[in-house]
C-alpha cells in the first residue's frame, strides 16, 4: 500500500495518521482495529459484478467502465444549497480557497478528513461516507470506480479543466477523464543537510548510493512506505517497472533494503519536512512537497539553504499525482463540479499551491515563475516538477491483490529486522 | 393438599435461598460485559483471520460459520511466525518485555514496598505522585521524551555534564535500550498499583512475628514479604506485560528502526496498510494464544494460592 505525501507528521514528532490512530486505540485494541470492525460490518462491501480491478499503465490506458445505474448530472442544473461535504486529507486545501469559494457561491464547505488512504477507502466502500467530493490517489481510482464509489463527471461544469498539463487531460489511469481531474503532483527524491554531507547524491556515480553510504548510519531516514522504498531500491539497479508483480525483482529489492539496513541502521519516518530543517537527520528519503514546505518549519537560526533535495535532473525518478472526483450518492453533485473546476483555475490554483506547497499540474505554473515568485527556494528547484517528468518518471500504480501480498510481504520482512 | 403445602413451600424460598440465589446475579454485568466486549470482538478476529478479502478493495470478508473457515493465510503467517522472518520480531518483543519487566520489578517493588509500609498519612498523595503522569497523555510524554533524548537534549546534557559520557549519544537511532525505556516508563505506573495493593494488605503482625522471632529486616522481608506478595507482583506481571505486547507507538516513537519493532508494528502494518487484514489478524490470534498461556500460569497460580489460603 502507498503512504501518500499528506499522511503527515504533526508538529512535535509525530505523523497525523499515527497521532489519530494511537490515541484512539490502547495497545489491546490493536486486536479489533478499525480495520476489522470496518470488516465484520458487512460481508462483502465489493460491487463491480466479479470484474477483476483494471491495472492501467502508461502503455495500458484504461478506460474506466460506467454503470447504467450510476449517470452523469445532467448539463445546466443550478448549484444545490449545500453545505457542500468533501472528504480530503488533513490540511490539503488552502483555507482561502474554501473562503473564497464559500464567499462565490454563497455556501458552506465543510471538510472531513481522513488520515490514509487505506482509511478513506474502508470508509467509503463500508458507506460510511456521505460526501460530495473525493480526493483519491491515482492507484485507487480504477477500484473507487469498479467498487461503485464515483460517479461520471459533467465536462460542461469543468470548464477551466484546459488549464491542466495536457497529458492530464486524457490520463492513462482514467481514459477520457470520466471520473477525475488532476490536483496536485509530487515527485520522491532524497533530501539532504547540505551543511553535513561529504558528498551530494549527485557526486555518488549512482546517486541512490547515498541512502546506501556507511557514513550516515543512524542518521537516515526512509519513507514509511512499502511501494516508495523498494521502488527506489529497484531504480538504483536500474529496473524501472516499479509497478512488477515479478517475485524475482521484489526479493532482489527487498534483498537490496535489508543491505541498506545491514550498512546505515535506518529509520522510517513521512517527517522530512521537520526533521530536515531541524538537523535530525542528514539524509531522508523525501517527496517534494515536504521539503518546499521545509522552509516554513526551520528552527530559529537556521537556514533553508542547508537544506537540498536531489531527483533526476533528466527526469527519470518517482513520480505521482492526486486526483478530485464525485462520490456516489453525493448530495450535492453540481457544487461538487464546482468545487473542482474552481481548484482548475488559475489564479485559484495558484493561491492554494502558495498554503499548500505541493504543485498543481497548471500549464500557467512554469518553473522558473515559480522559483521567481518566491514559491520555492531557488537552490530547491528540484522540486519543480515538469510536464516532462511525467514522460520519463515512474509512478506507483494500483497492483493486482496478489501484487499487494507480494509487496507487502517483502515490506513486513524487512520492517521486521529480521 | 398436604402435597400442595410442600410444593408450596417448594417454589416459596428463604430468605436465605433468594440471597444465595443473588449473588450469581451478580456476576451478570461482568458476563454481559466480557461476552460484548471480549468474546465476541474476539471471534471477529477469528473470524477475519480465516476469512477471506473482498476482490476489489482488499477489505476482510470475515467467516462468521467456523465450517467456511479457510485456514490458508493463517498456516501461512505461523509458518513464517515459527520458520521465518516474524520469528524474531516476536522473539523480540518477548526479549523487550521481559527485561521492561524485570526493570519494573527492580524500580517498581521498592516504590510501592516504601509506599504501602512507609507511606503513612502521606501515601495518598504518594500515590496520586504516581498516576500523575496519567494526566498526561502516552503520546505527549513520548514526545517530550523524544525532545529531551535528542543530541541536544537535556538527558545527553546531564550525561555528560556527570561525565558518564564522554560525548552526546544518539538516544533515538533506533536502539533497543531506549525502546525498552520508553516502556519501563510508559507501563510501570501499571506494575506499582498492583503490587501496592498486594503488599497493602500483607497483615503486619505477620511481619512483627517474624521480627519477634528473631528474623532481621533482611530476612524477614526475603522470607515473609516477598513470598506473599508474589500474587501481587504475578499480578503485576500480568497487568504490565498484556499491553507491553501489543504496544507499536514506542518503538515507532523513539526508534522507528526495523531492527527494533515489536510485533505490534508488524499488526499495525498488516491491518492498518496491508492488503492482507486477515494476515494481520492471524498475528493477533498467534499473540493472544502465547499471551493466554502466560495468563493460565497465573490464572492457575491465584487458584492454588486461594487454595491454600482456605486450607490454612
Amino acid at each position: 500500500m502507498t503512504f501518500h505525501p499528506r499522511e503527515r507528521r504533526i508538529a512535535g514528532g509525530i505523523d497525523r495518521r499515527a497521532f489519530l490512530r494511537q490515541s484512539a486505540f490502547t495497545a489491546a485494541a490493536v486486536a479489533a482495529g478499525p480495520s476489522l470492525l470496518a470488516a465484520c460490518a458487512g460481508d462483502d462491501a465489493a460491487g463491480g459484478g466479479g470484474q477483476a480491478v483494471p491495472l492501467s499503465r502508461p502503455d495500458n490506458p484504461v478506460t474506466l467502465p460506467t454503470f447504467d445505474d450510476i449517470p452523469m448530472i445532467a448539463d445546466g442544473l443550478e448549484p444545490e444549497s449545500g453545505p457542500l461535504k468533501i472528504f480530503n486529507y488533513a490540511e490539503y486545501i488552502a483555507p482561502q480557497t474554501l473562503r473564497g469559494f464559500r464567499r462565490q457561491y454563497g455556501v458552506d464547505v465543510d471538510v472531513t478528513t481522513f488520515t490514509s488512504m487505506d482509511e478513506a477507502i474502508a470508509r467509503l466502500s463500508g458507506g460510511q461516507a456521505p460526501f460530495d467530493l473525493f480526493f483519491p490517489t491515482t492507484d485507487v481510482i480504477a477500484k473507487a470506480a469498479l467498487g461503485r464509489l464515483l460517479q461520471p463527471l459533467n465536462a460542461s461544469y469543468l470548464g477551466n479543466s484546459g488549464n491542466v498539463w495536457t497529458q492530464l487531460q486524457d490520463p492513462f489511469y482514467d481514459v477520457g477523464a470520466q471520473y477525475t481531474r488532476p490536483y496536485s503532483l509530487f515527485t520522491t527524491g532524497i533530501g539532504y543537510r547540505v551543511d553535513r554531507v561529504t558528498q551530494t547524491p549527485d557526486e555518488y556515480d549512482n546517486p541512490y548510493d547515498i541512502l546506501w553510504d556507511p557514513a550516515y548510519s543512524g542518521d537516515l531516514y526512509l519513507l514509511e512506505d512499502d511501494r516508495e522504498v523498494l521502488g527506489m531500491a529497484m531504480l538504483r539497479a536500474g529496473e524501472v517497472d516499479v509497478n512488477t508483480e515479478d517475485a524475482a525483482l521484489v526479493d532482489a529489492a527487498l534483498a537490496d533494503i535489508q543491505a541498506l539496513d545491514d550498512a546505515v541502521n535506518p529509520r522510517i519516518g513521512v517527517e522530512a519536512y521537520t526533521i530536515l530543517p531541524e538537523g535530525r537527520a542528514t539524509i531522508h528519503q523525501a517527496w517534494s512537497g515536504d521539503v518546499v514546505n521545509a522552509q516554513y518549519y526551520l528552527p530559529e537560526g537556521e537556514s533553508i539553504e542547508n537544506v537540498g533535495f536531489w531527483y533526476p535532473a533528466e527526469g527519470g525518478g518517482m513520480i505521482g499525482s492526486d486526483q478530485m472526483s464525485v462520490l456516489v450518492g453525493a448530495a450535492n453533485p453540481v457544487l461538487a463540479h464546482l468545487f473542482i473546476d474552481y481548484l482548475l483555475d488559475v489564479d485559484n490554483a495558484h493561491t492554494n499551491f502558495e498554503w499548500l506547497g505541493y504543485q498543481p499540474p497548471q500549464t500557467s505554473i512554469e518553473p522558473a515563475s515559480v522559483v521567481a515568485d518566491g514559491l520555492v527556494p531557488a537552490h530547491l528547484d528540484t522540486t519543480v516538477i515538469r510536464p516532462e517528468d511525467f514522460d520519463n518518471g515512474y509512478q506507483l500504480l494500483q497492483l493486482s491483490l496478489a501484487g499487494e501480498r507480494l509487496w507487502d510481504n517483502a515490506w513486513s520482512t524487512f520492517s521486521a529486522g529480521a | 393438599m398436604g402435597q400442595r403445602v410442600v410444593d408450596v413451600q417448594r417454589r416459596r424460598l428463604k430468605p436465605r435461598d433468594r440471597t444465595r440465589a443473588l449473588w450469581p446475579g451478580l456476576a451478570l454485568p461482568g458476563v454481559a460485559w466480557l461476552l460484548a466486549f471480549f468474546v465476541v470482538p474476539f471471534y471477529g478476529v477469528l473470524a477475519v483471520a480465516f476469512g477471506g478479502l473482498d476482490p476489489i478493495f482488499g477489505n476482510a470478508v470475515p467467516a462468521w460459520n467456523p465450517l467456511e473457515w479457510d485456514t490458508t493465510v493463517f498456516g501461512d503467517v505461523l509458518d513464517r511466525v515459527v520458520n521465518a522472518e516474524l520469528r524474531e520480531v516476536y522473539l523480540r518483543t518477548f526479549v523487550y518485555v521481559g527485561v521492561a519487566l524485570f526493570l519494573c520489578f527492580l524500580i517498581g517493588y521498592p516504590v510501592a514496598y516504601y509506599v504501602s509500609r512507609f507511606g503513612g498519612r502521606r501515601r495518598g498523595l504518594l500515590l496520586g505522585l504516581i498516576l500523575a503522569p496519567f494526566w498526561i497523555n502516552y503520546l505527549m510524554r513520548m514526545l517530550a521524551w523524544i525532545n529531551l533524548l535528542q543530541e541536544d537534549g537535556y538527558v545527553n546534557d546531564i550525561l555528560t555534564g556527570l561525565h558518564v559520557t564522554s560525548s552526546p549519544v544518539n538516544w533515538l537511532e533506533g536502539r533497543a535500550v531506549t525502546v525498552v525505556f520508553g516502556l519501563v516508563y510508559g507501563y510501570i505506573p501499571f506494575f506499582v498499583l498492583p503490587l501496592f495493593a498486594a503488599l497493602d494488605r500483607i497483615d503486619r503482625s505477620v511481619i512483627e512475628a517474624s521480627r519477634d522471632l528473631g528474623m532481621g529486616p533482611l530476612r524477614t522481608f526475603l522470607r515473609v514479604t516477598l513470598p506473599l506478595s508474589k500474587q501481587g507482583m504475578l499480578a503485576a506481571a500480568v497487568i504490565t506485560a498484556l499491553p507491553m505486547m501489543g504496544d507499536y507507538y514506542t518503538a515507532d516513537l523513539l526508534s522507528g528502526s526495523p531492527r527494533t519493532s515489536m510485533i505490534g508494528n508488524q499488526i499495525e502494518f498488516f491491518l492498518f496498510e496491508g492488503s492482507q487484514k486477515n494476515a494481520g489478524a492471524s498475528l493477533v490470534v498467534i499473540l493472544s494464544i502465547l499471551l493466554m498461556a502466560a495468563m493460565a500460569y497465573y490464572l492457575v497460580q491465584t487458584d492454588r494460592a486461594t487454595r491454600e489460603l482456605h486450607r490454612s
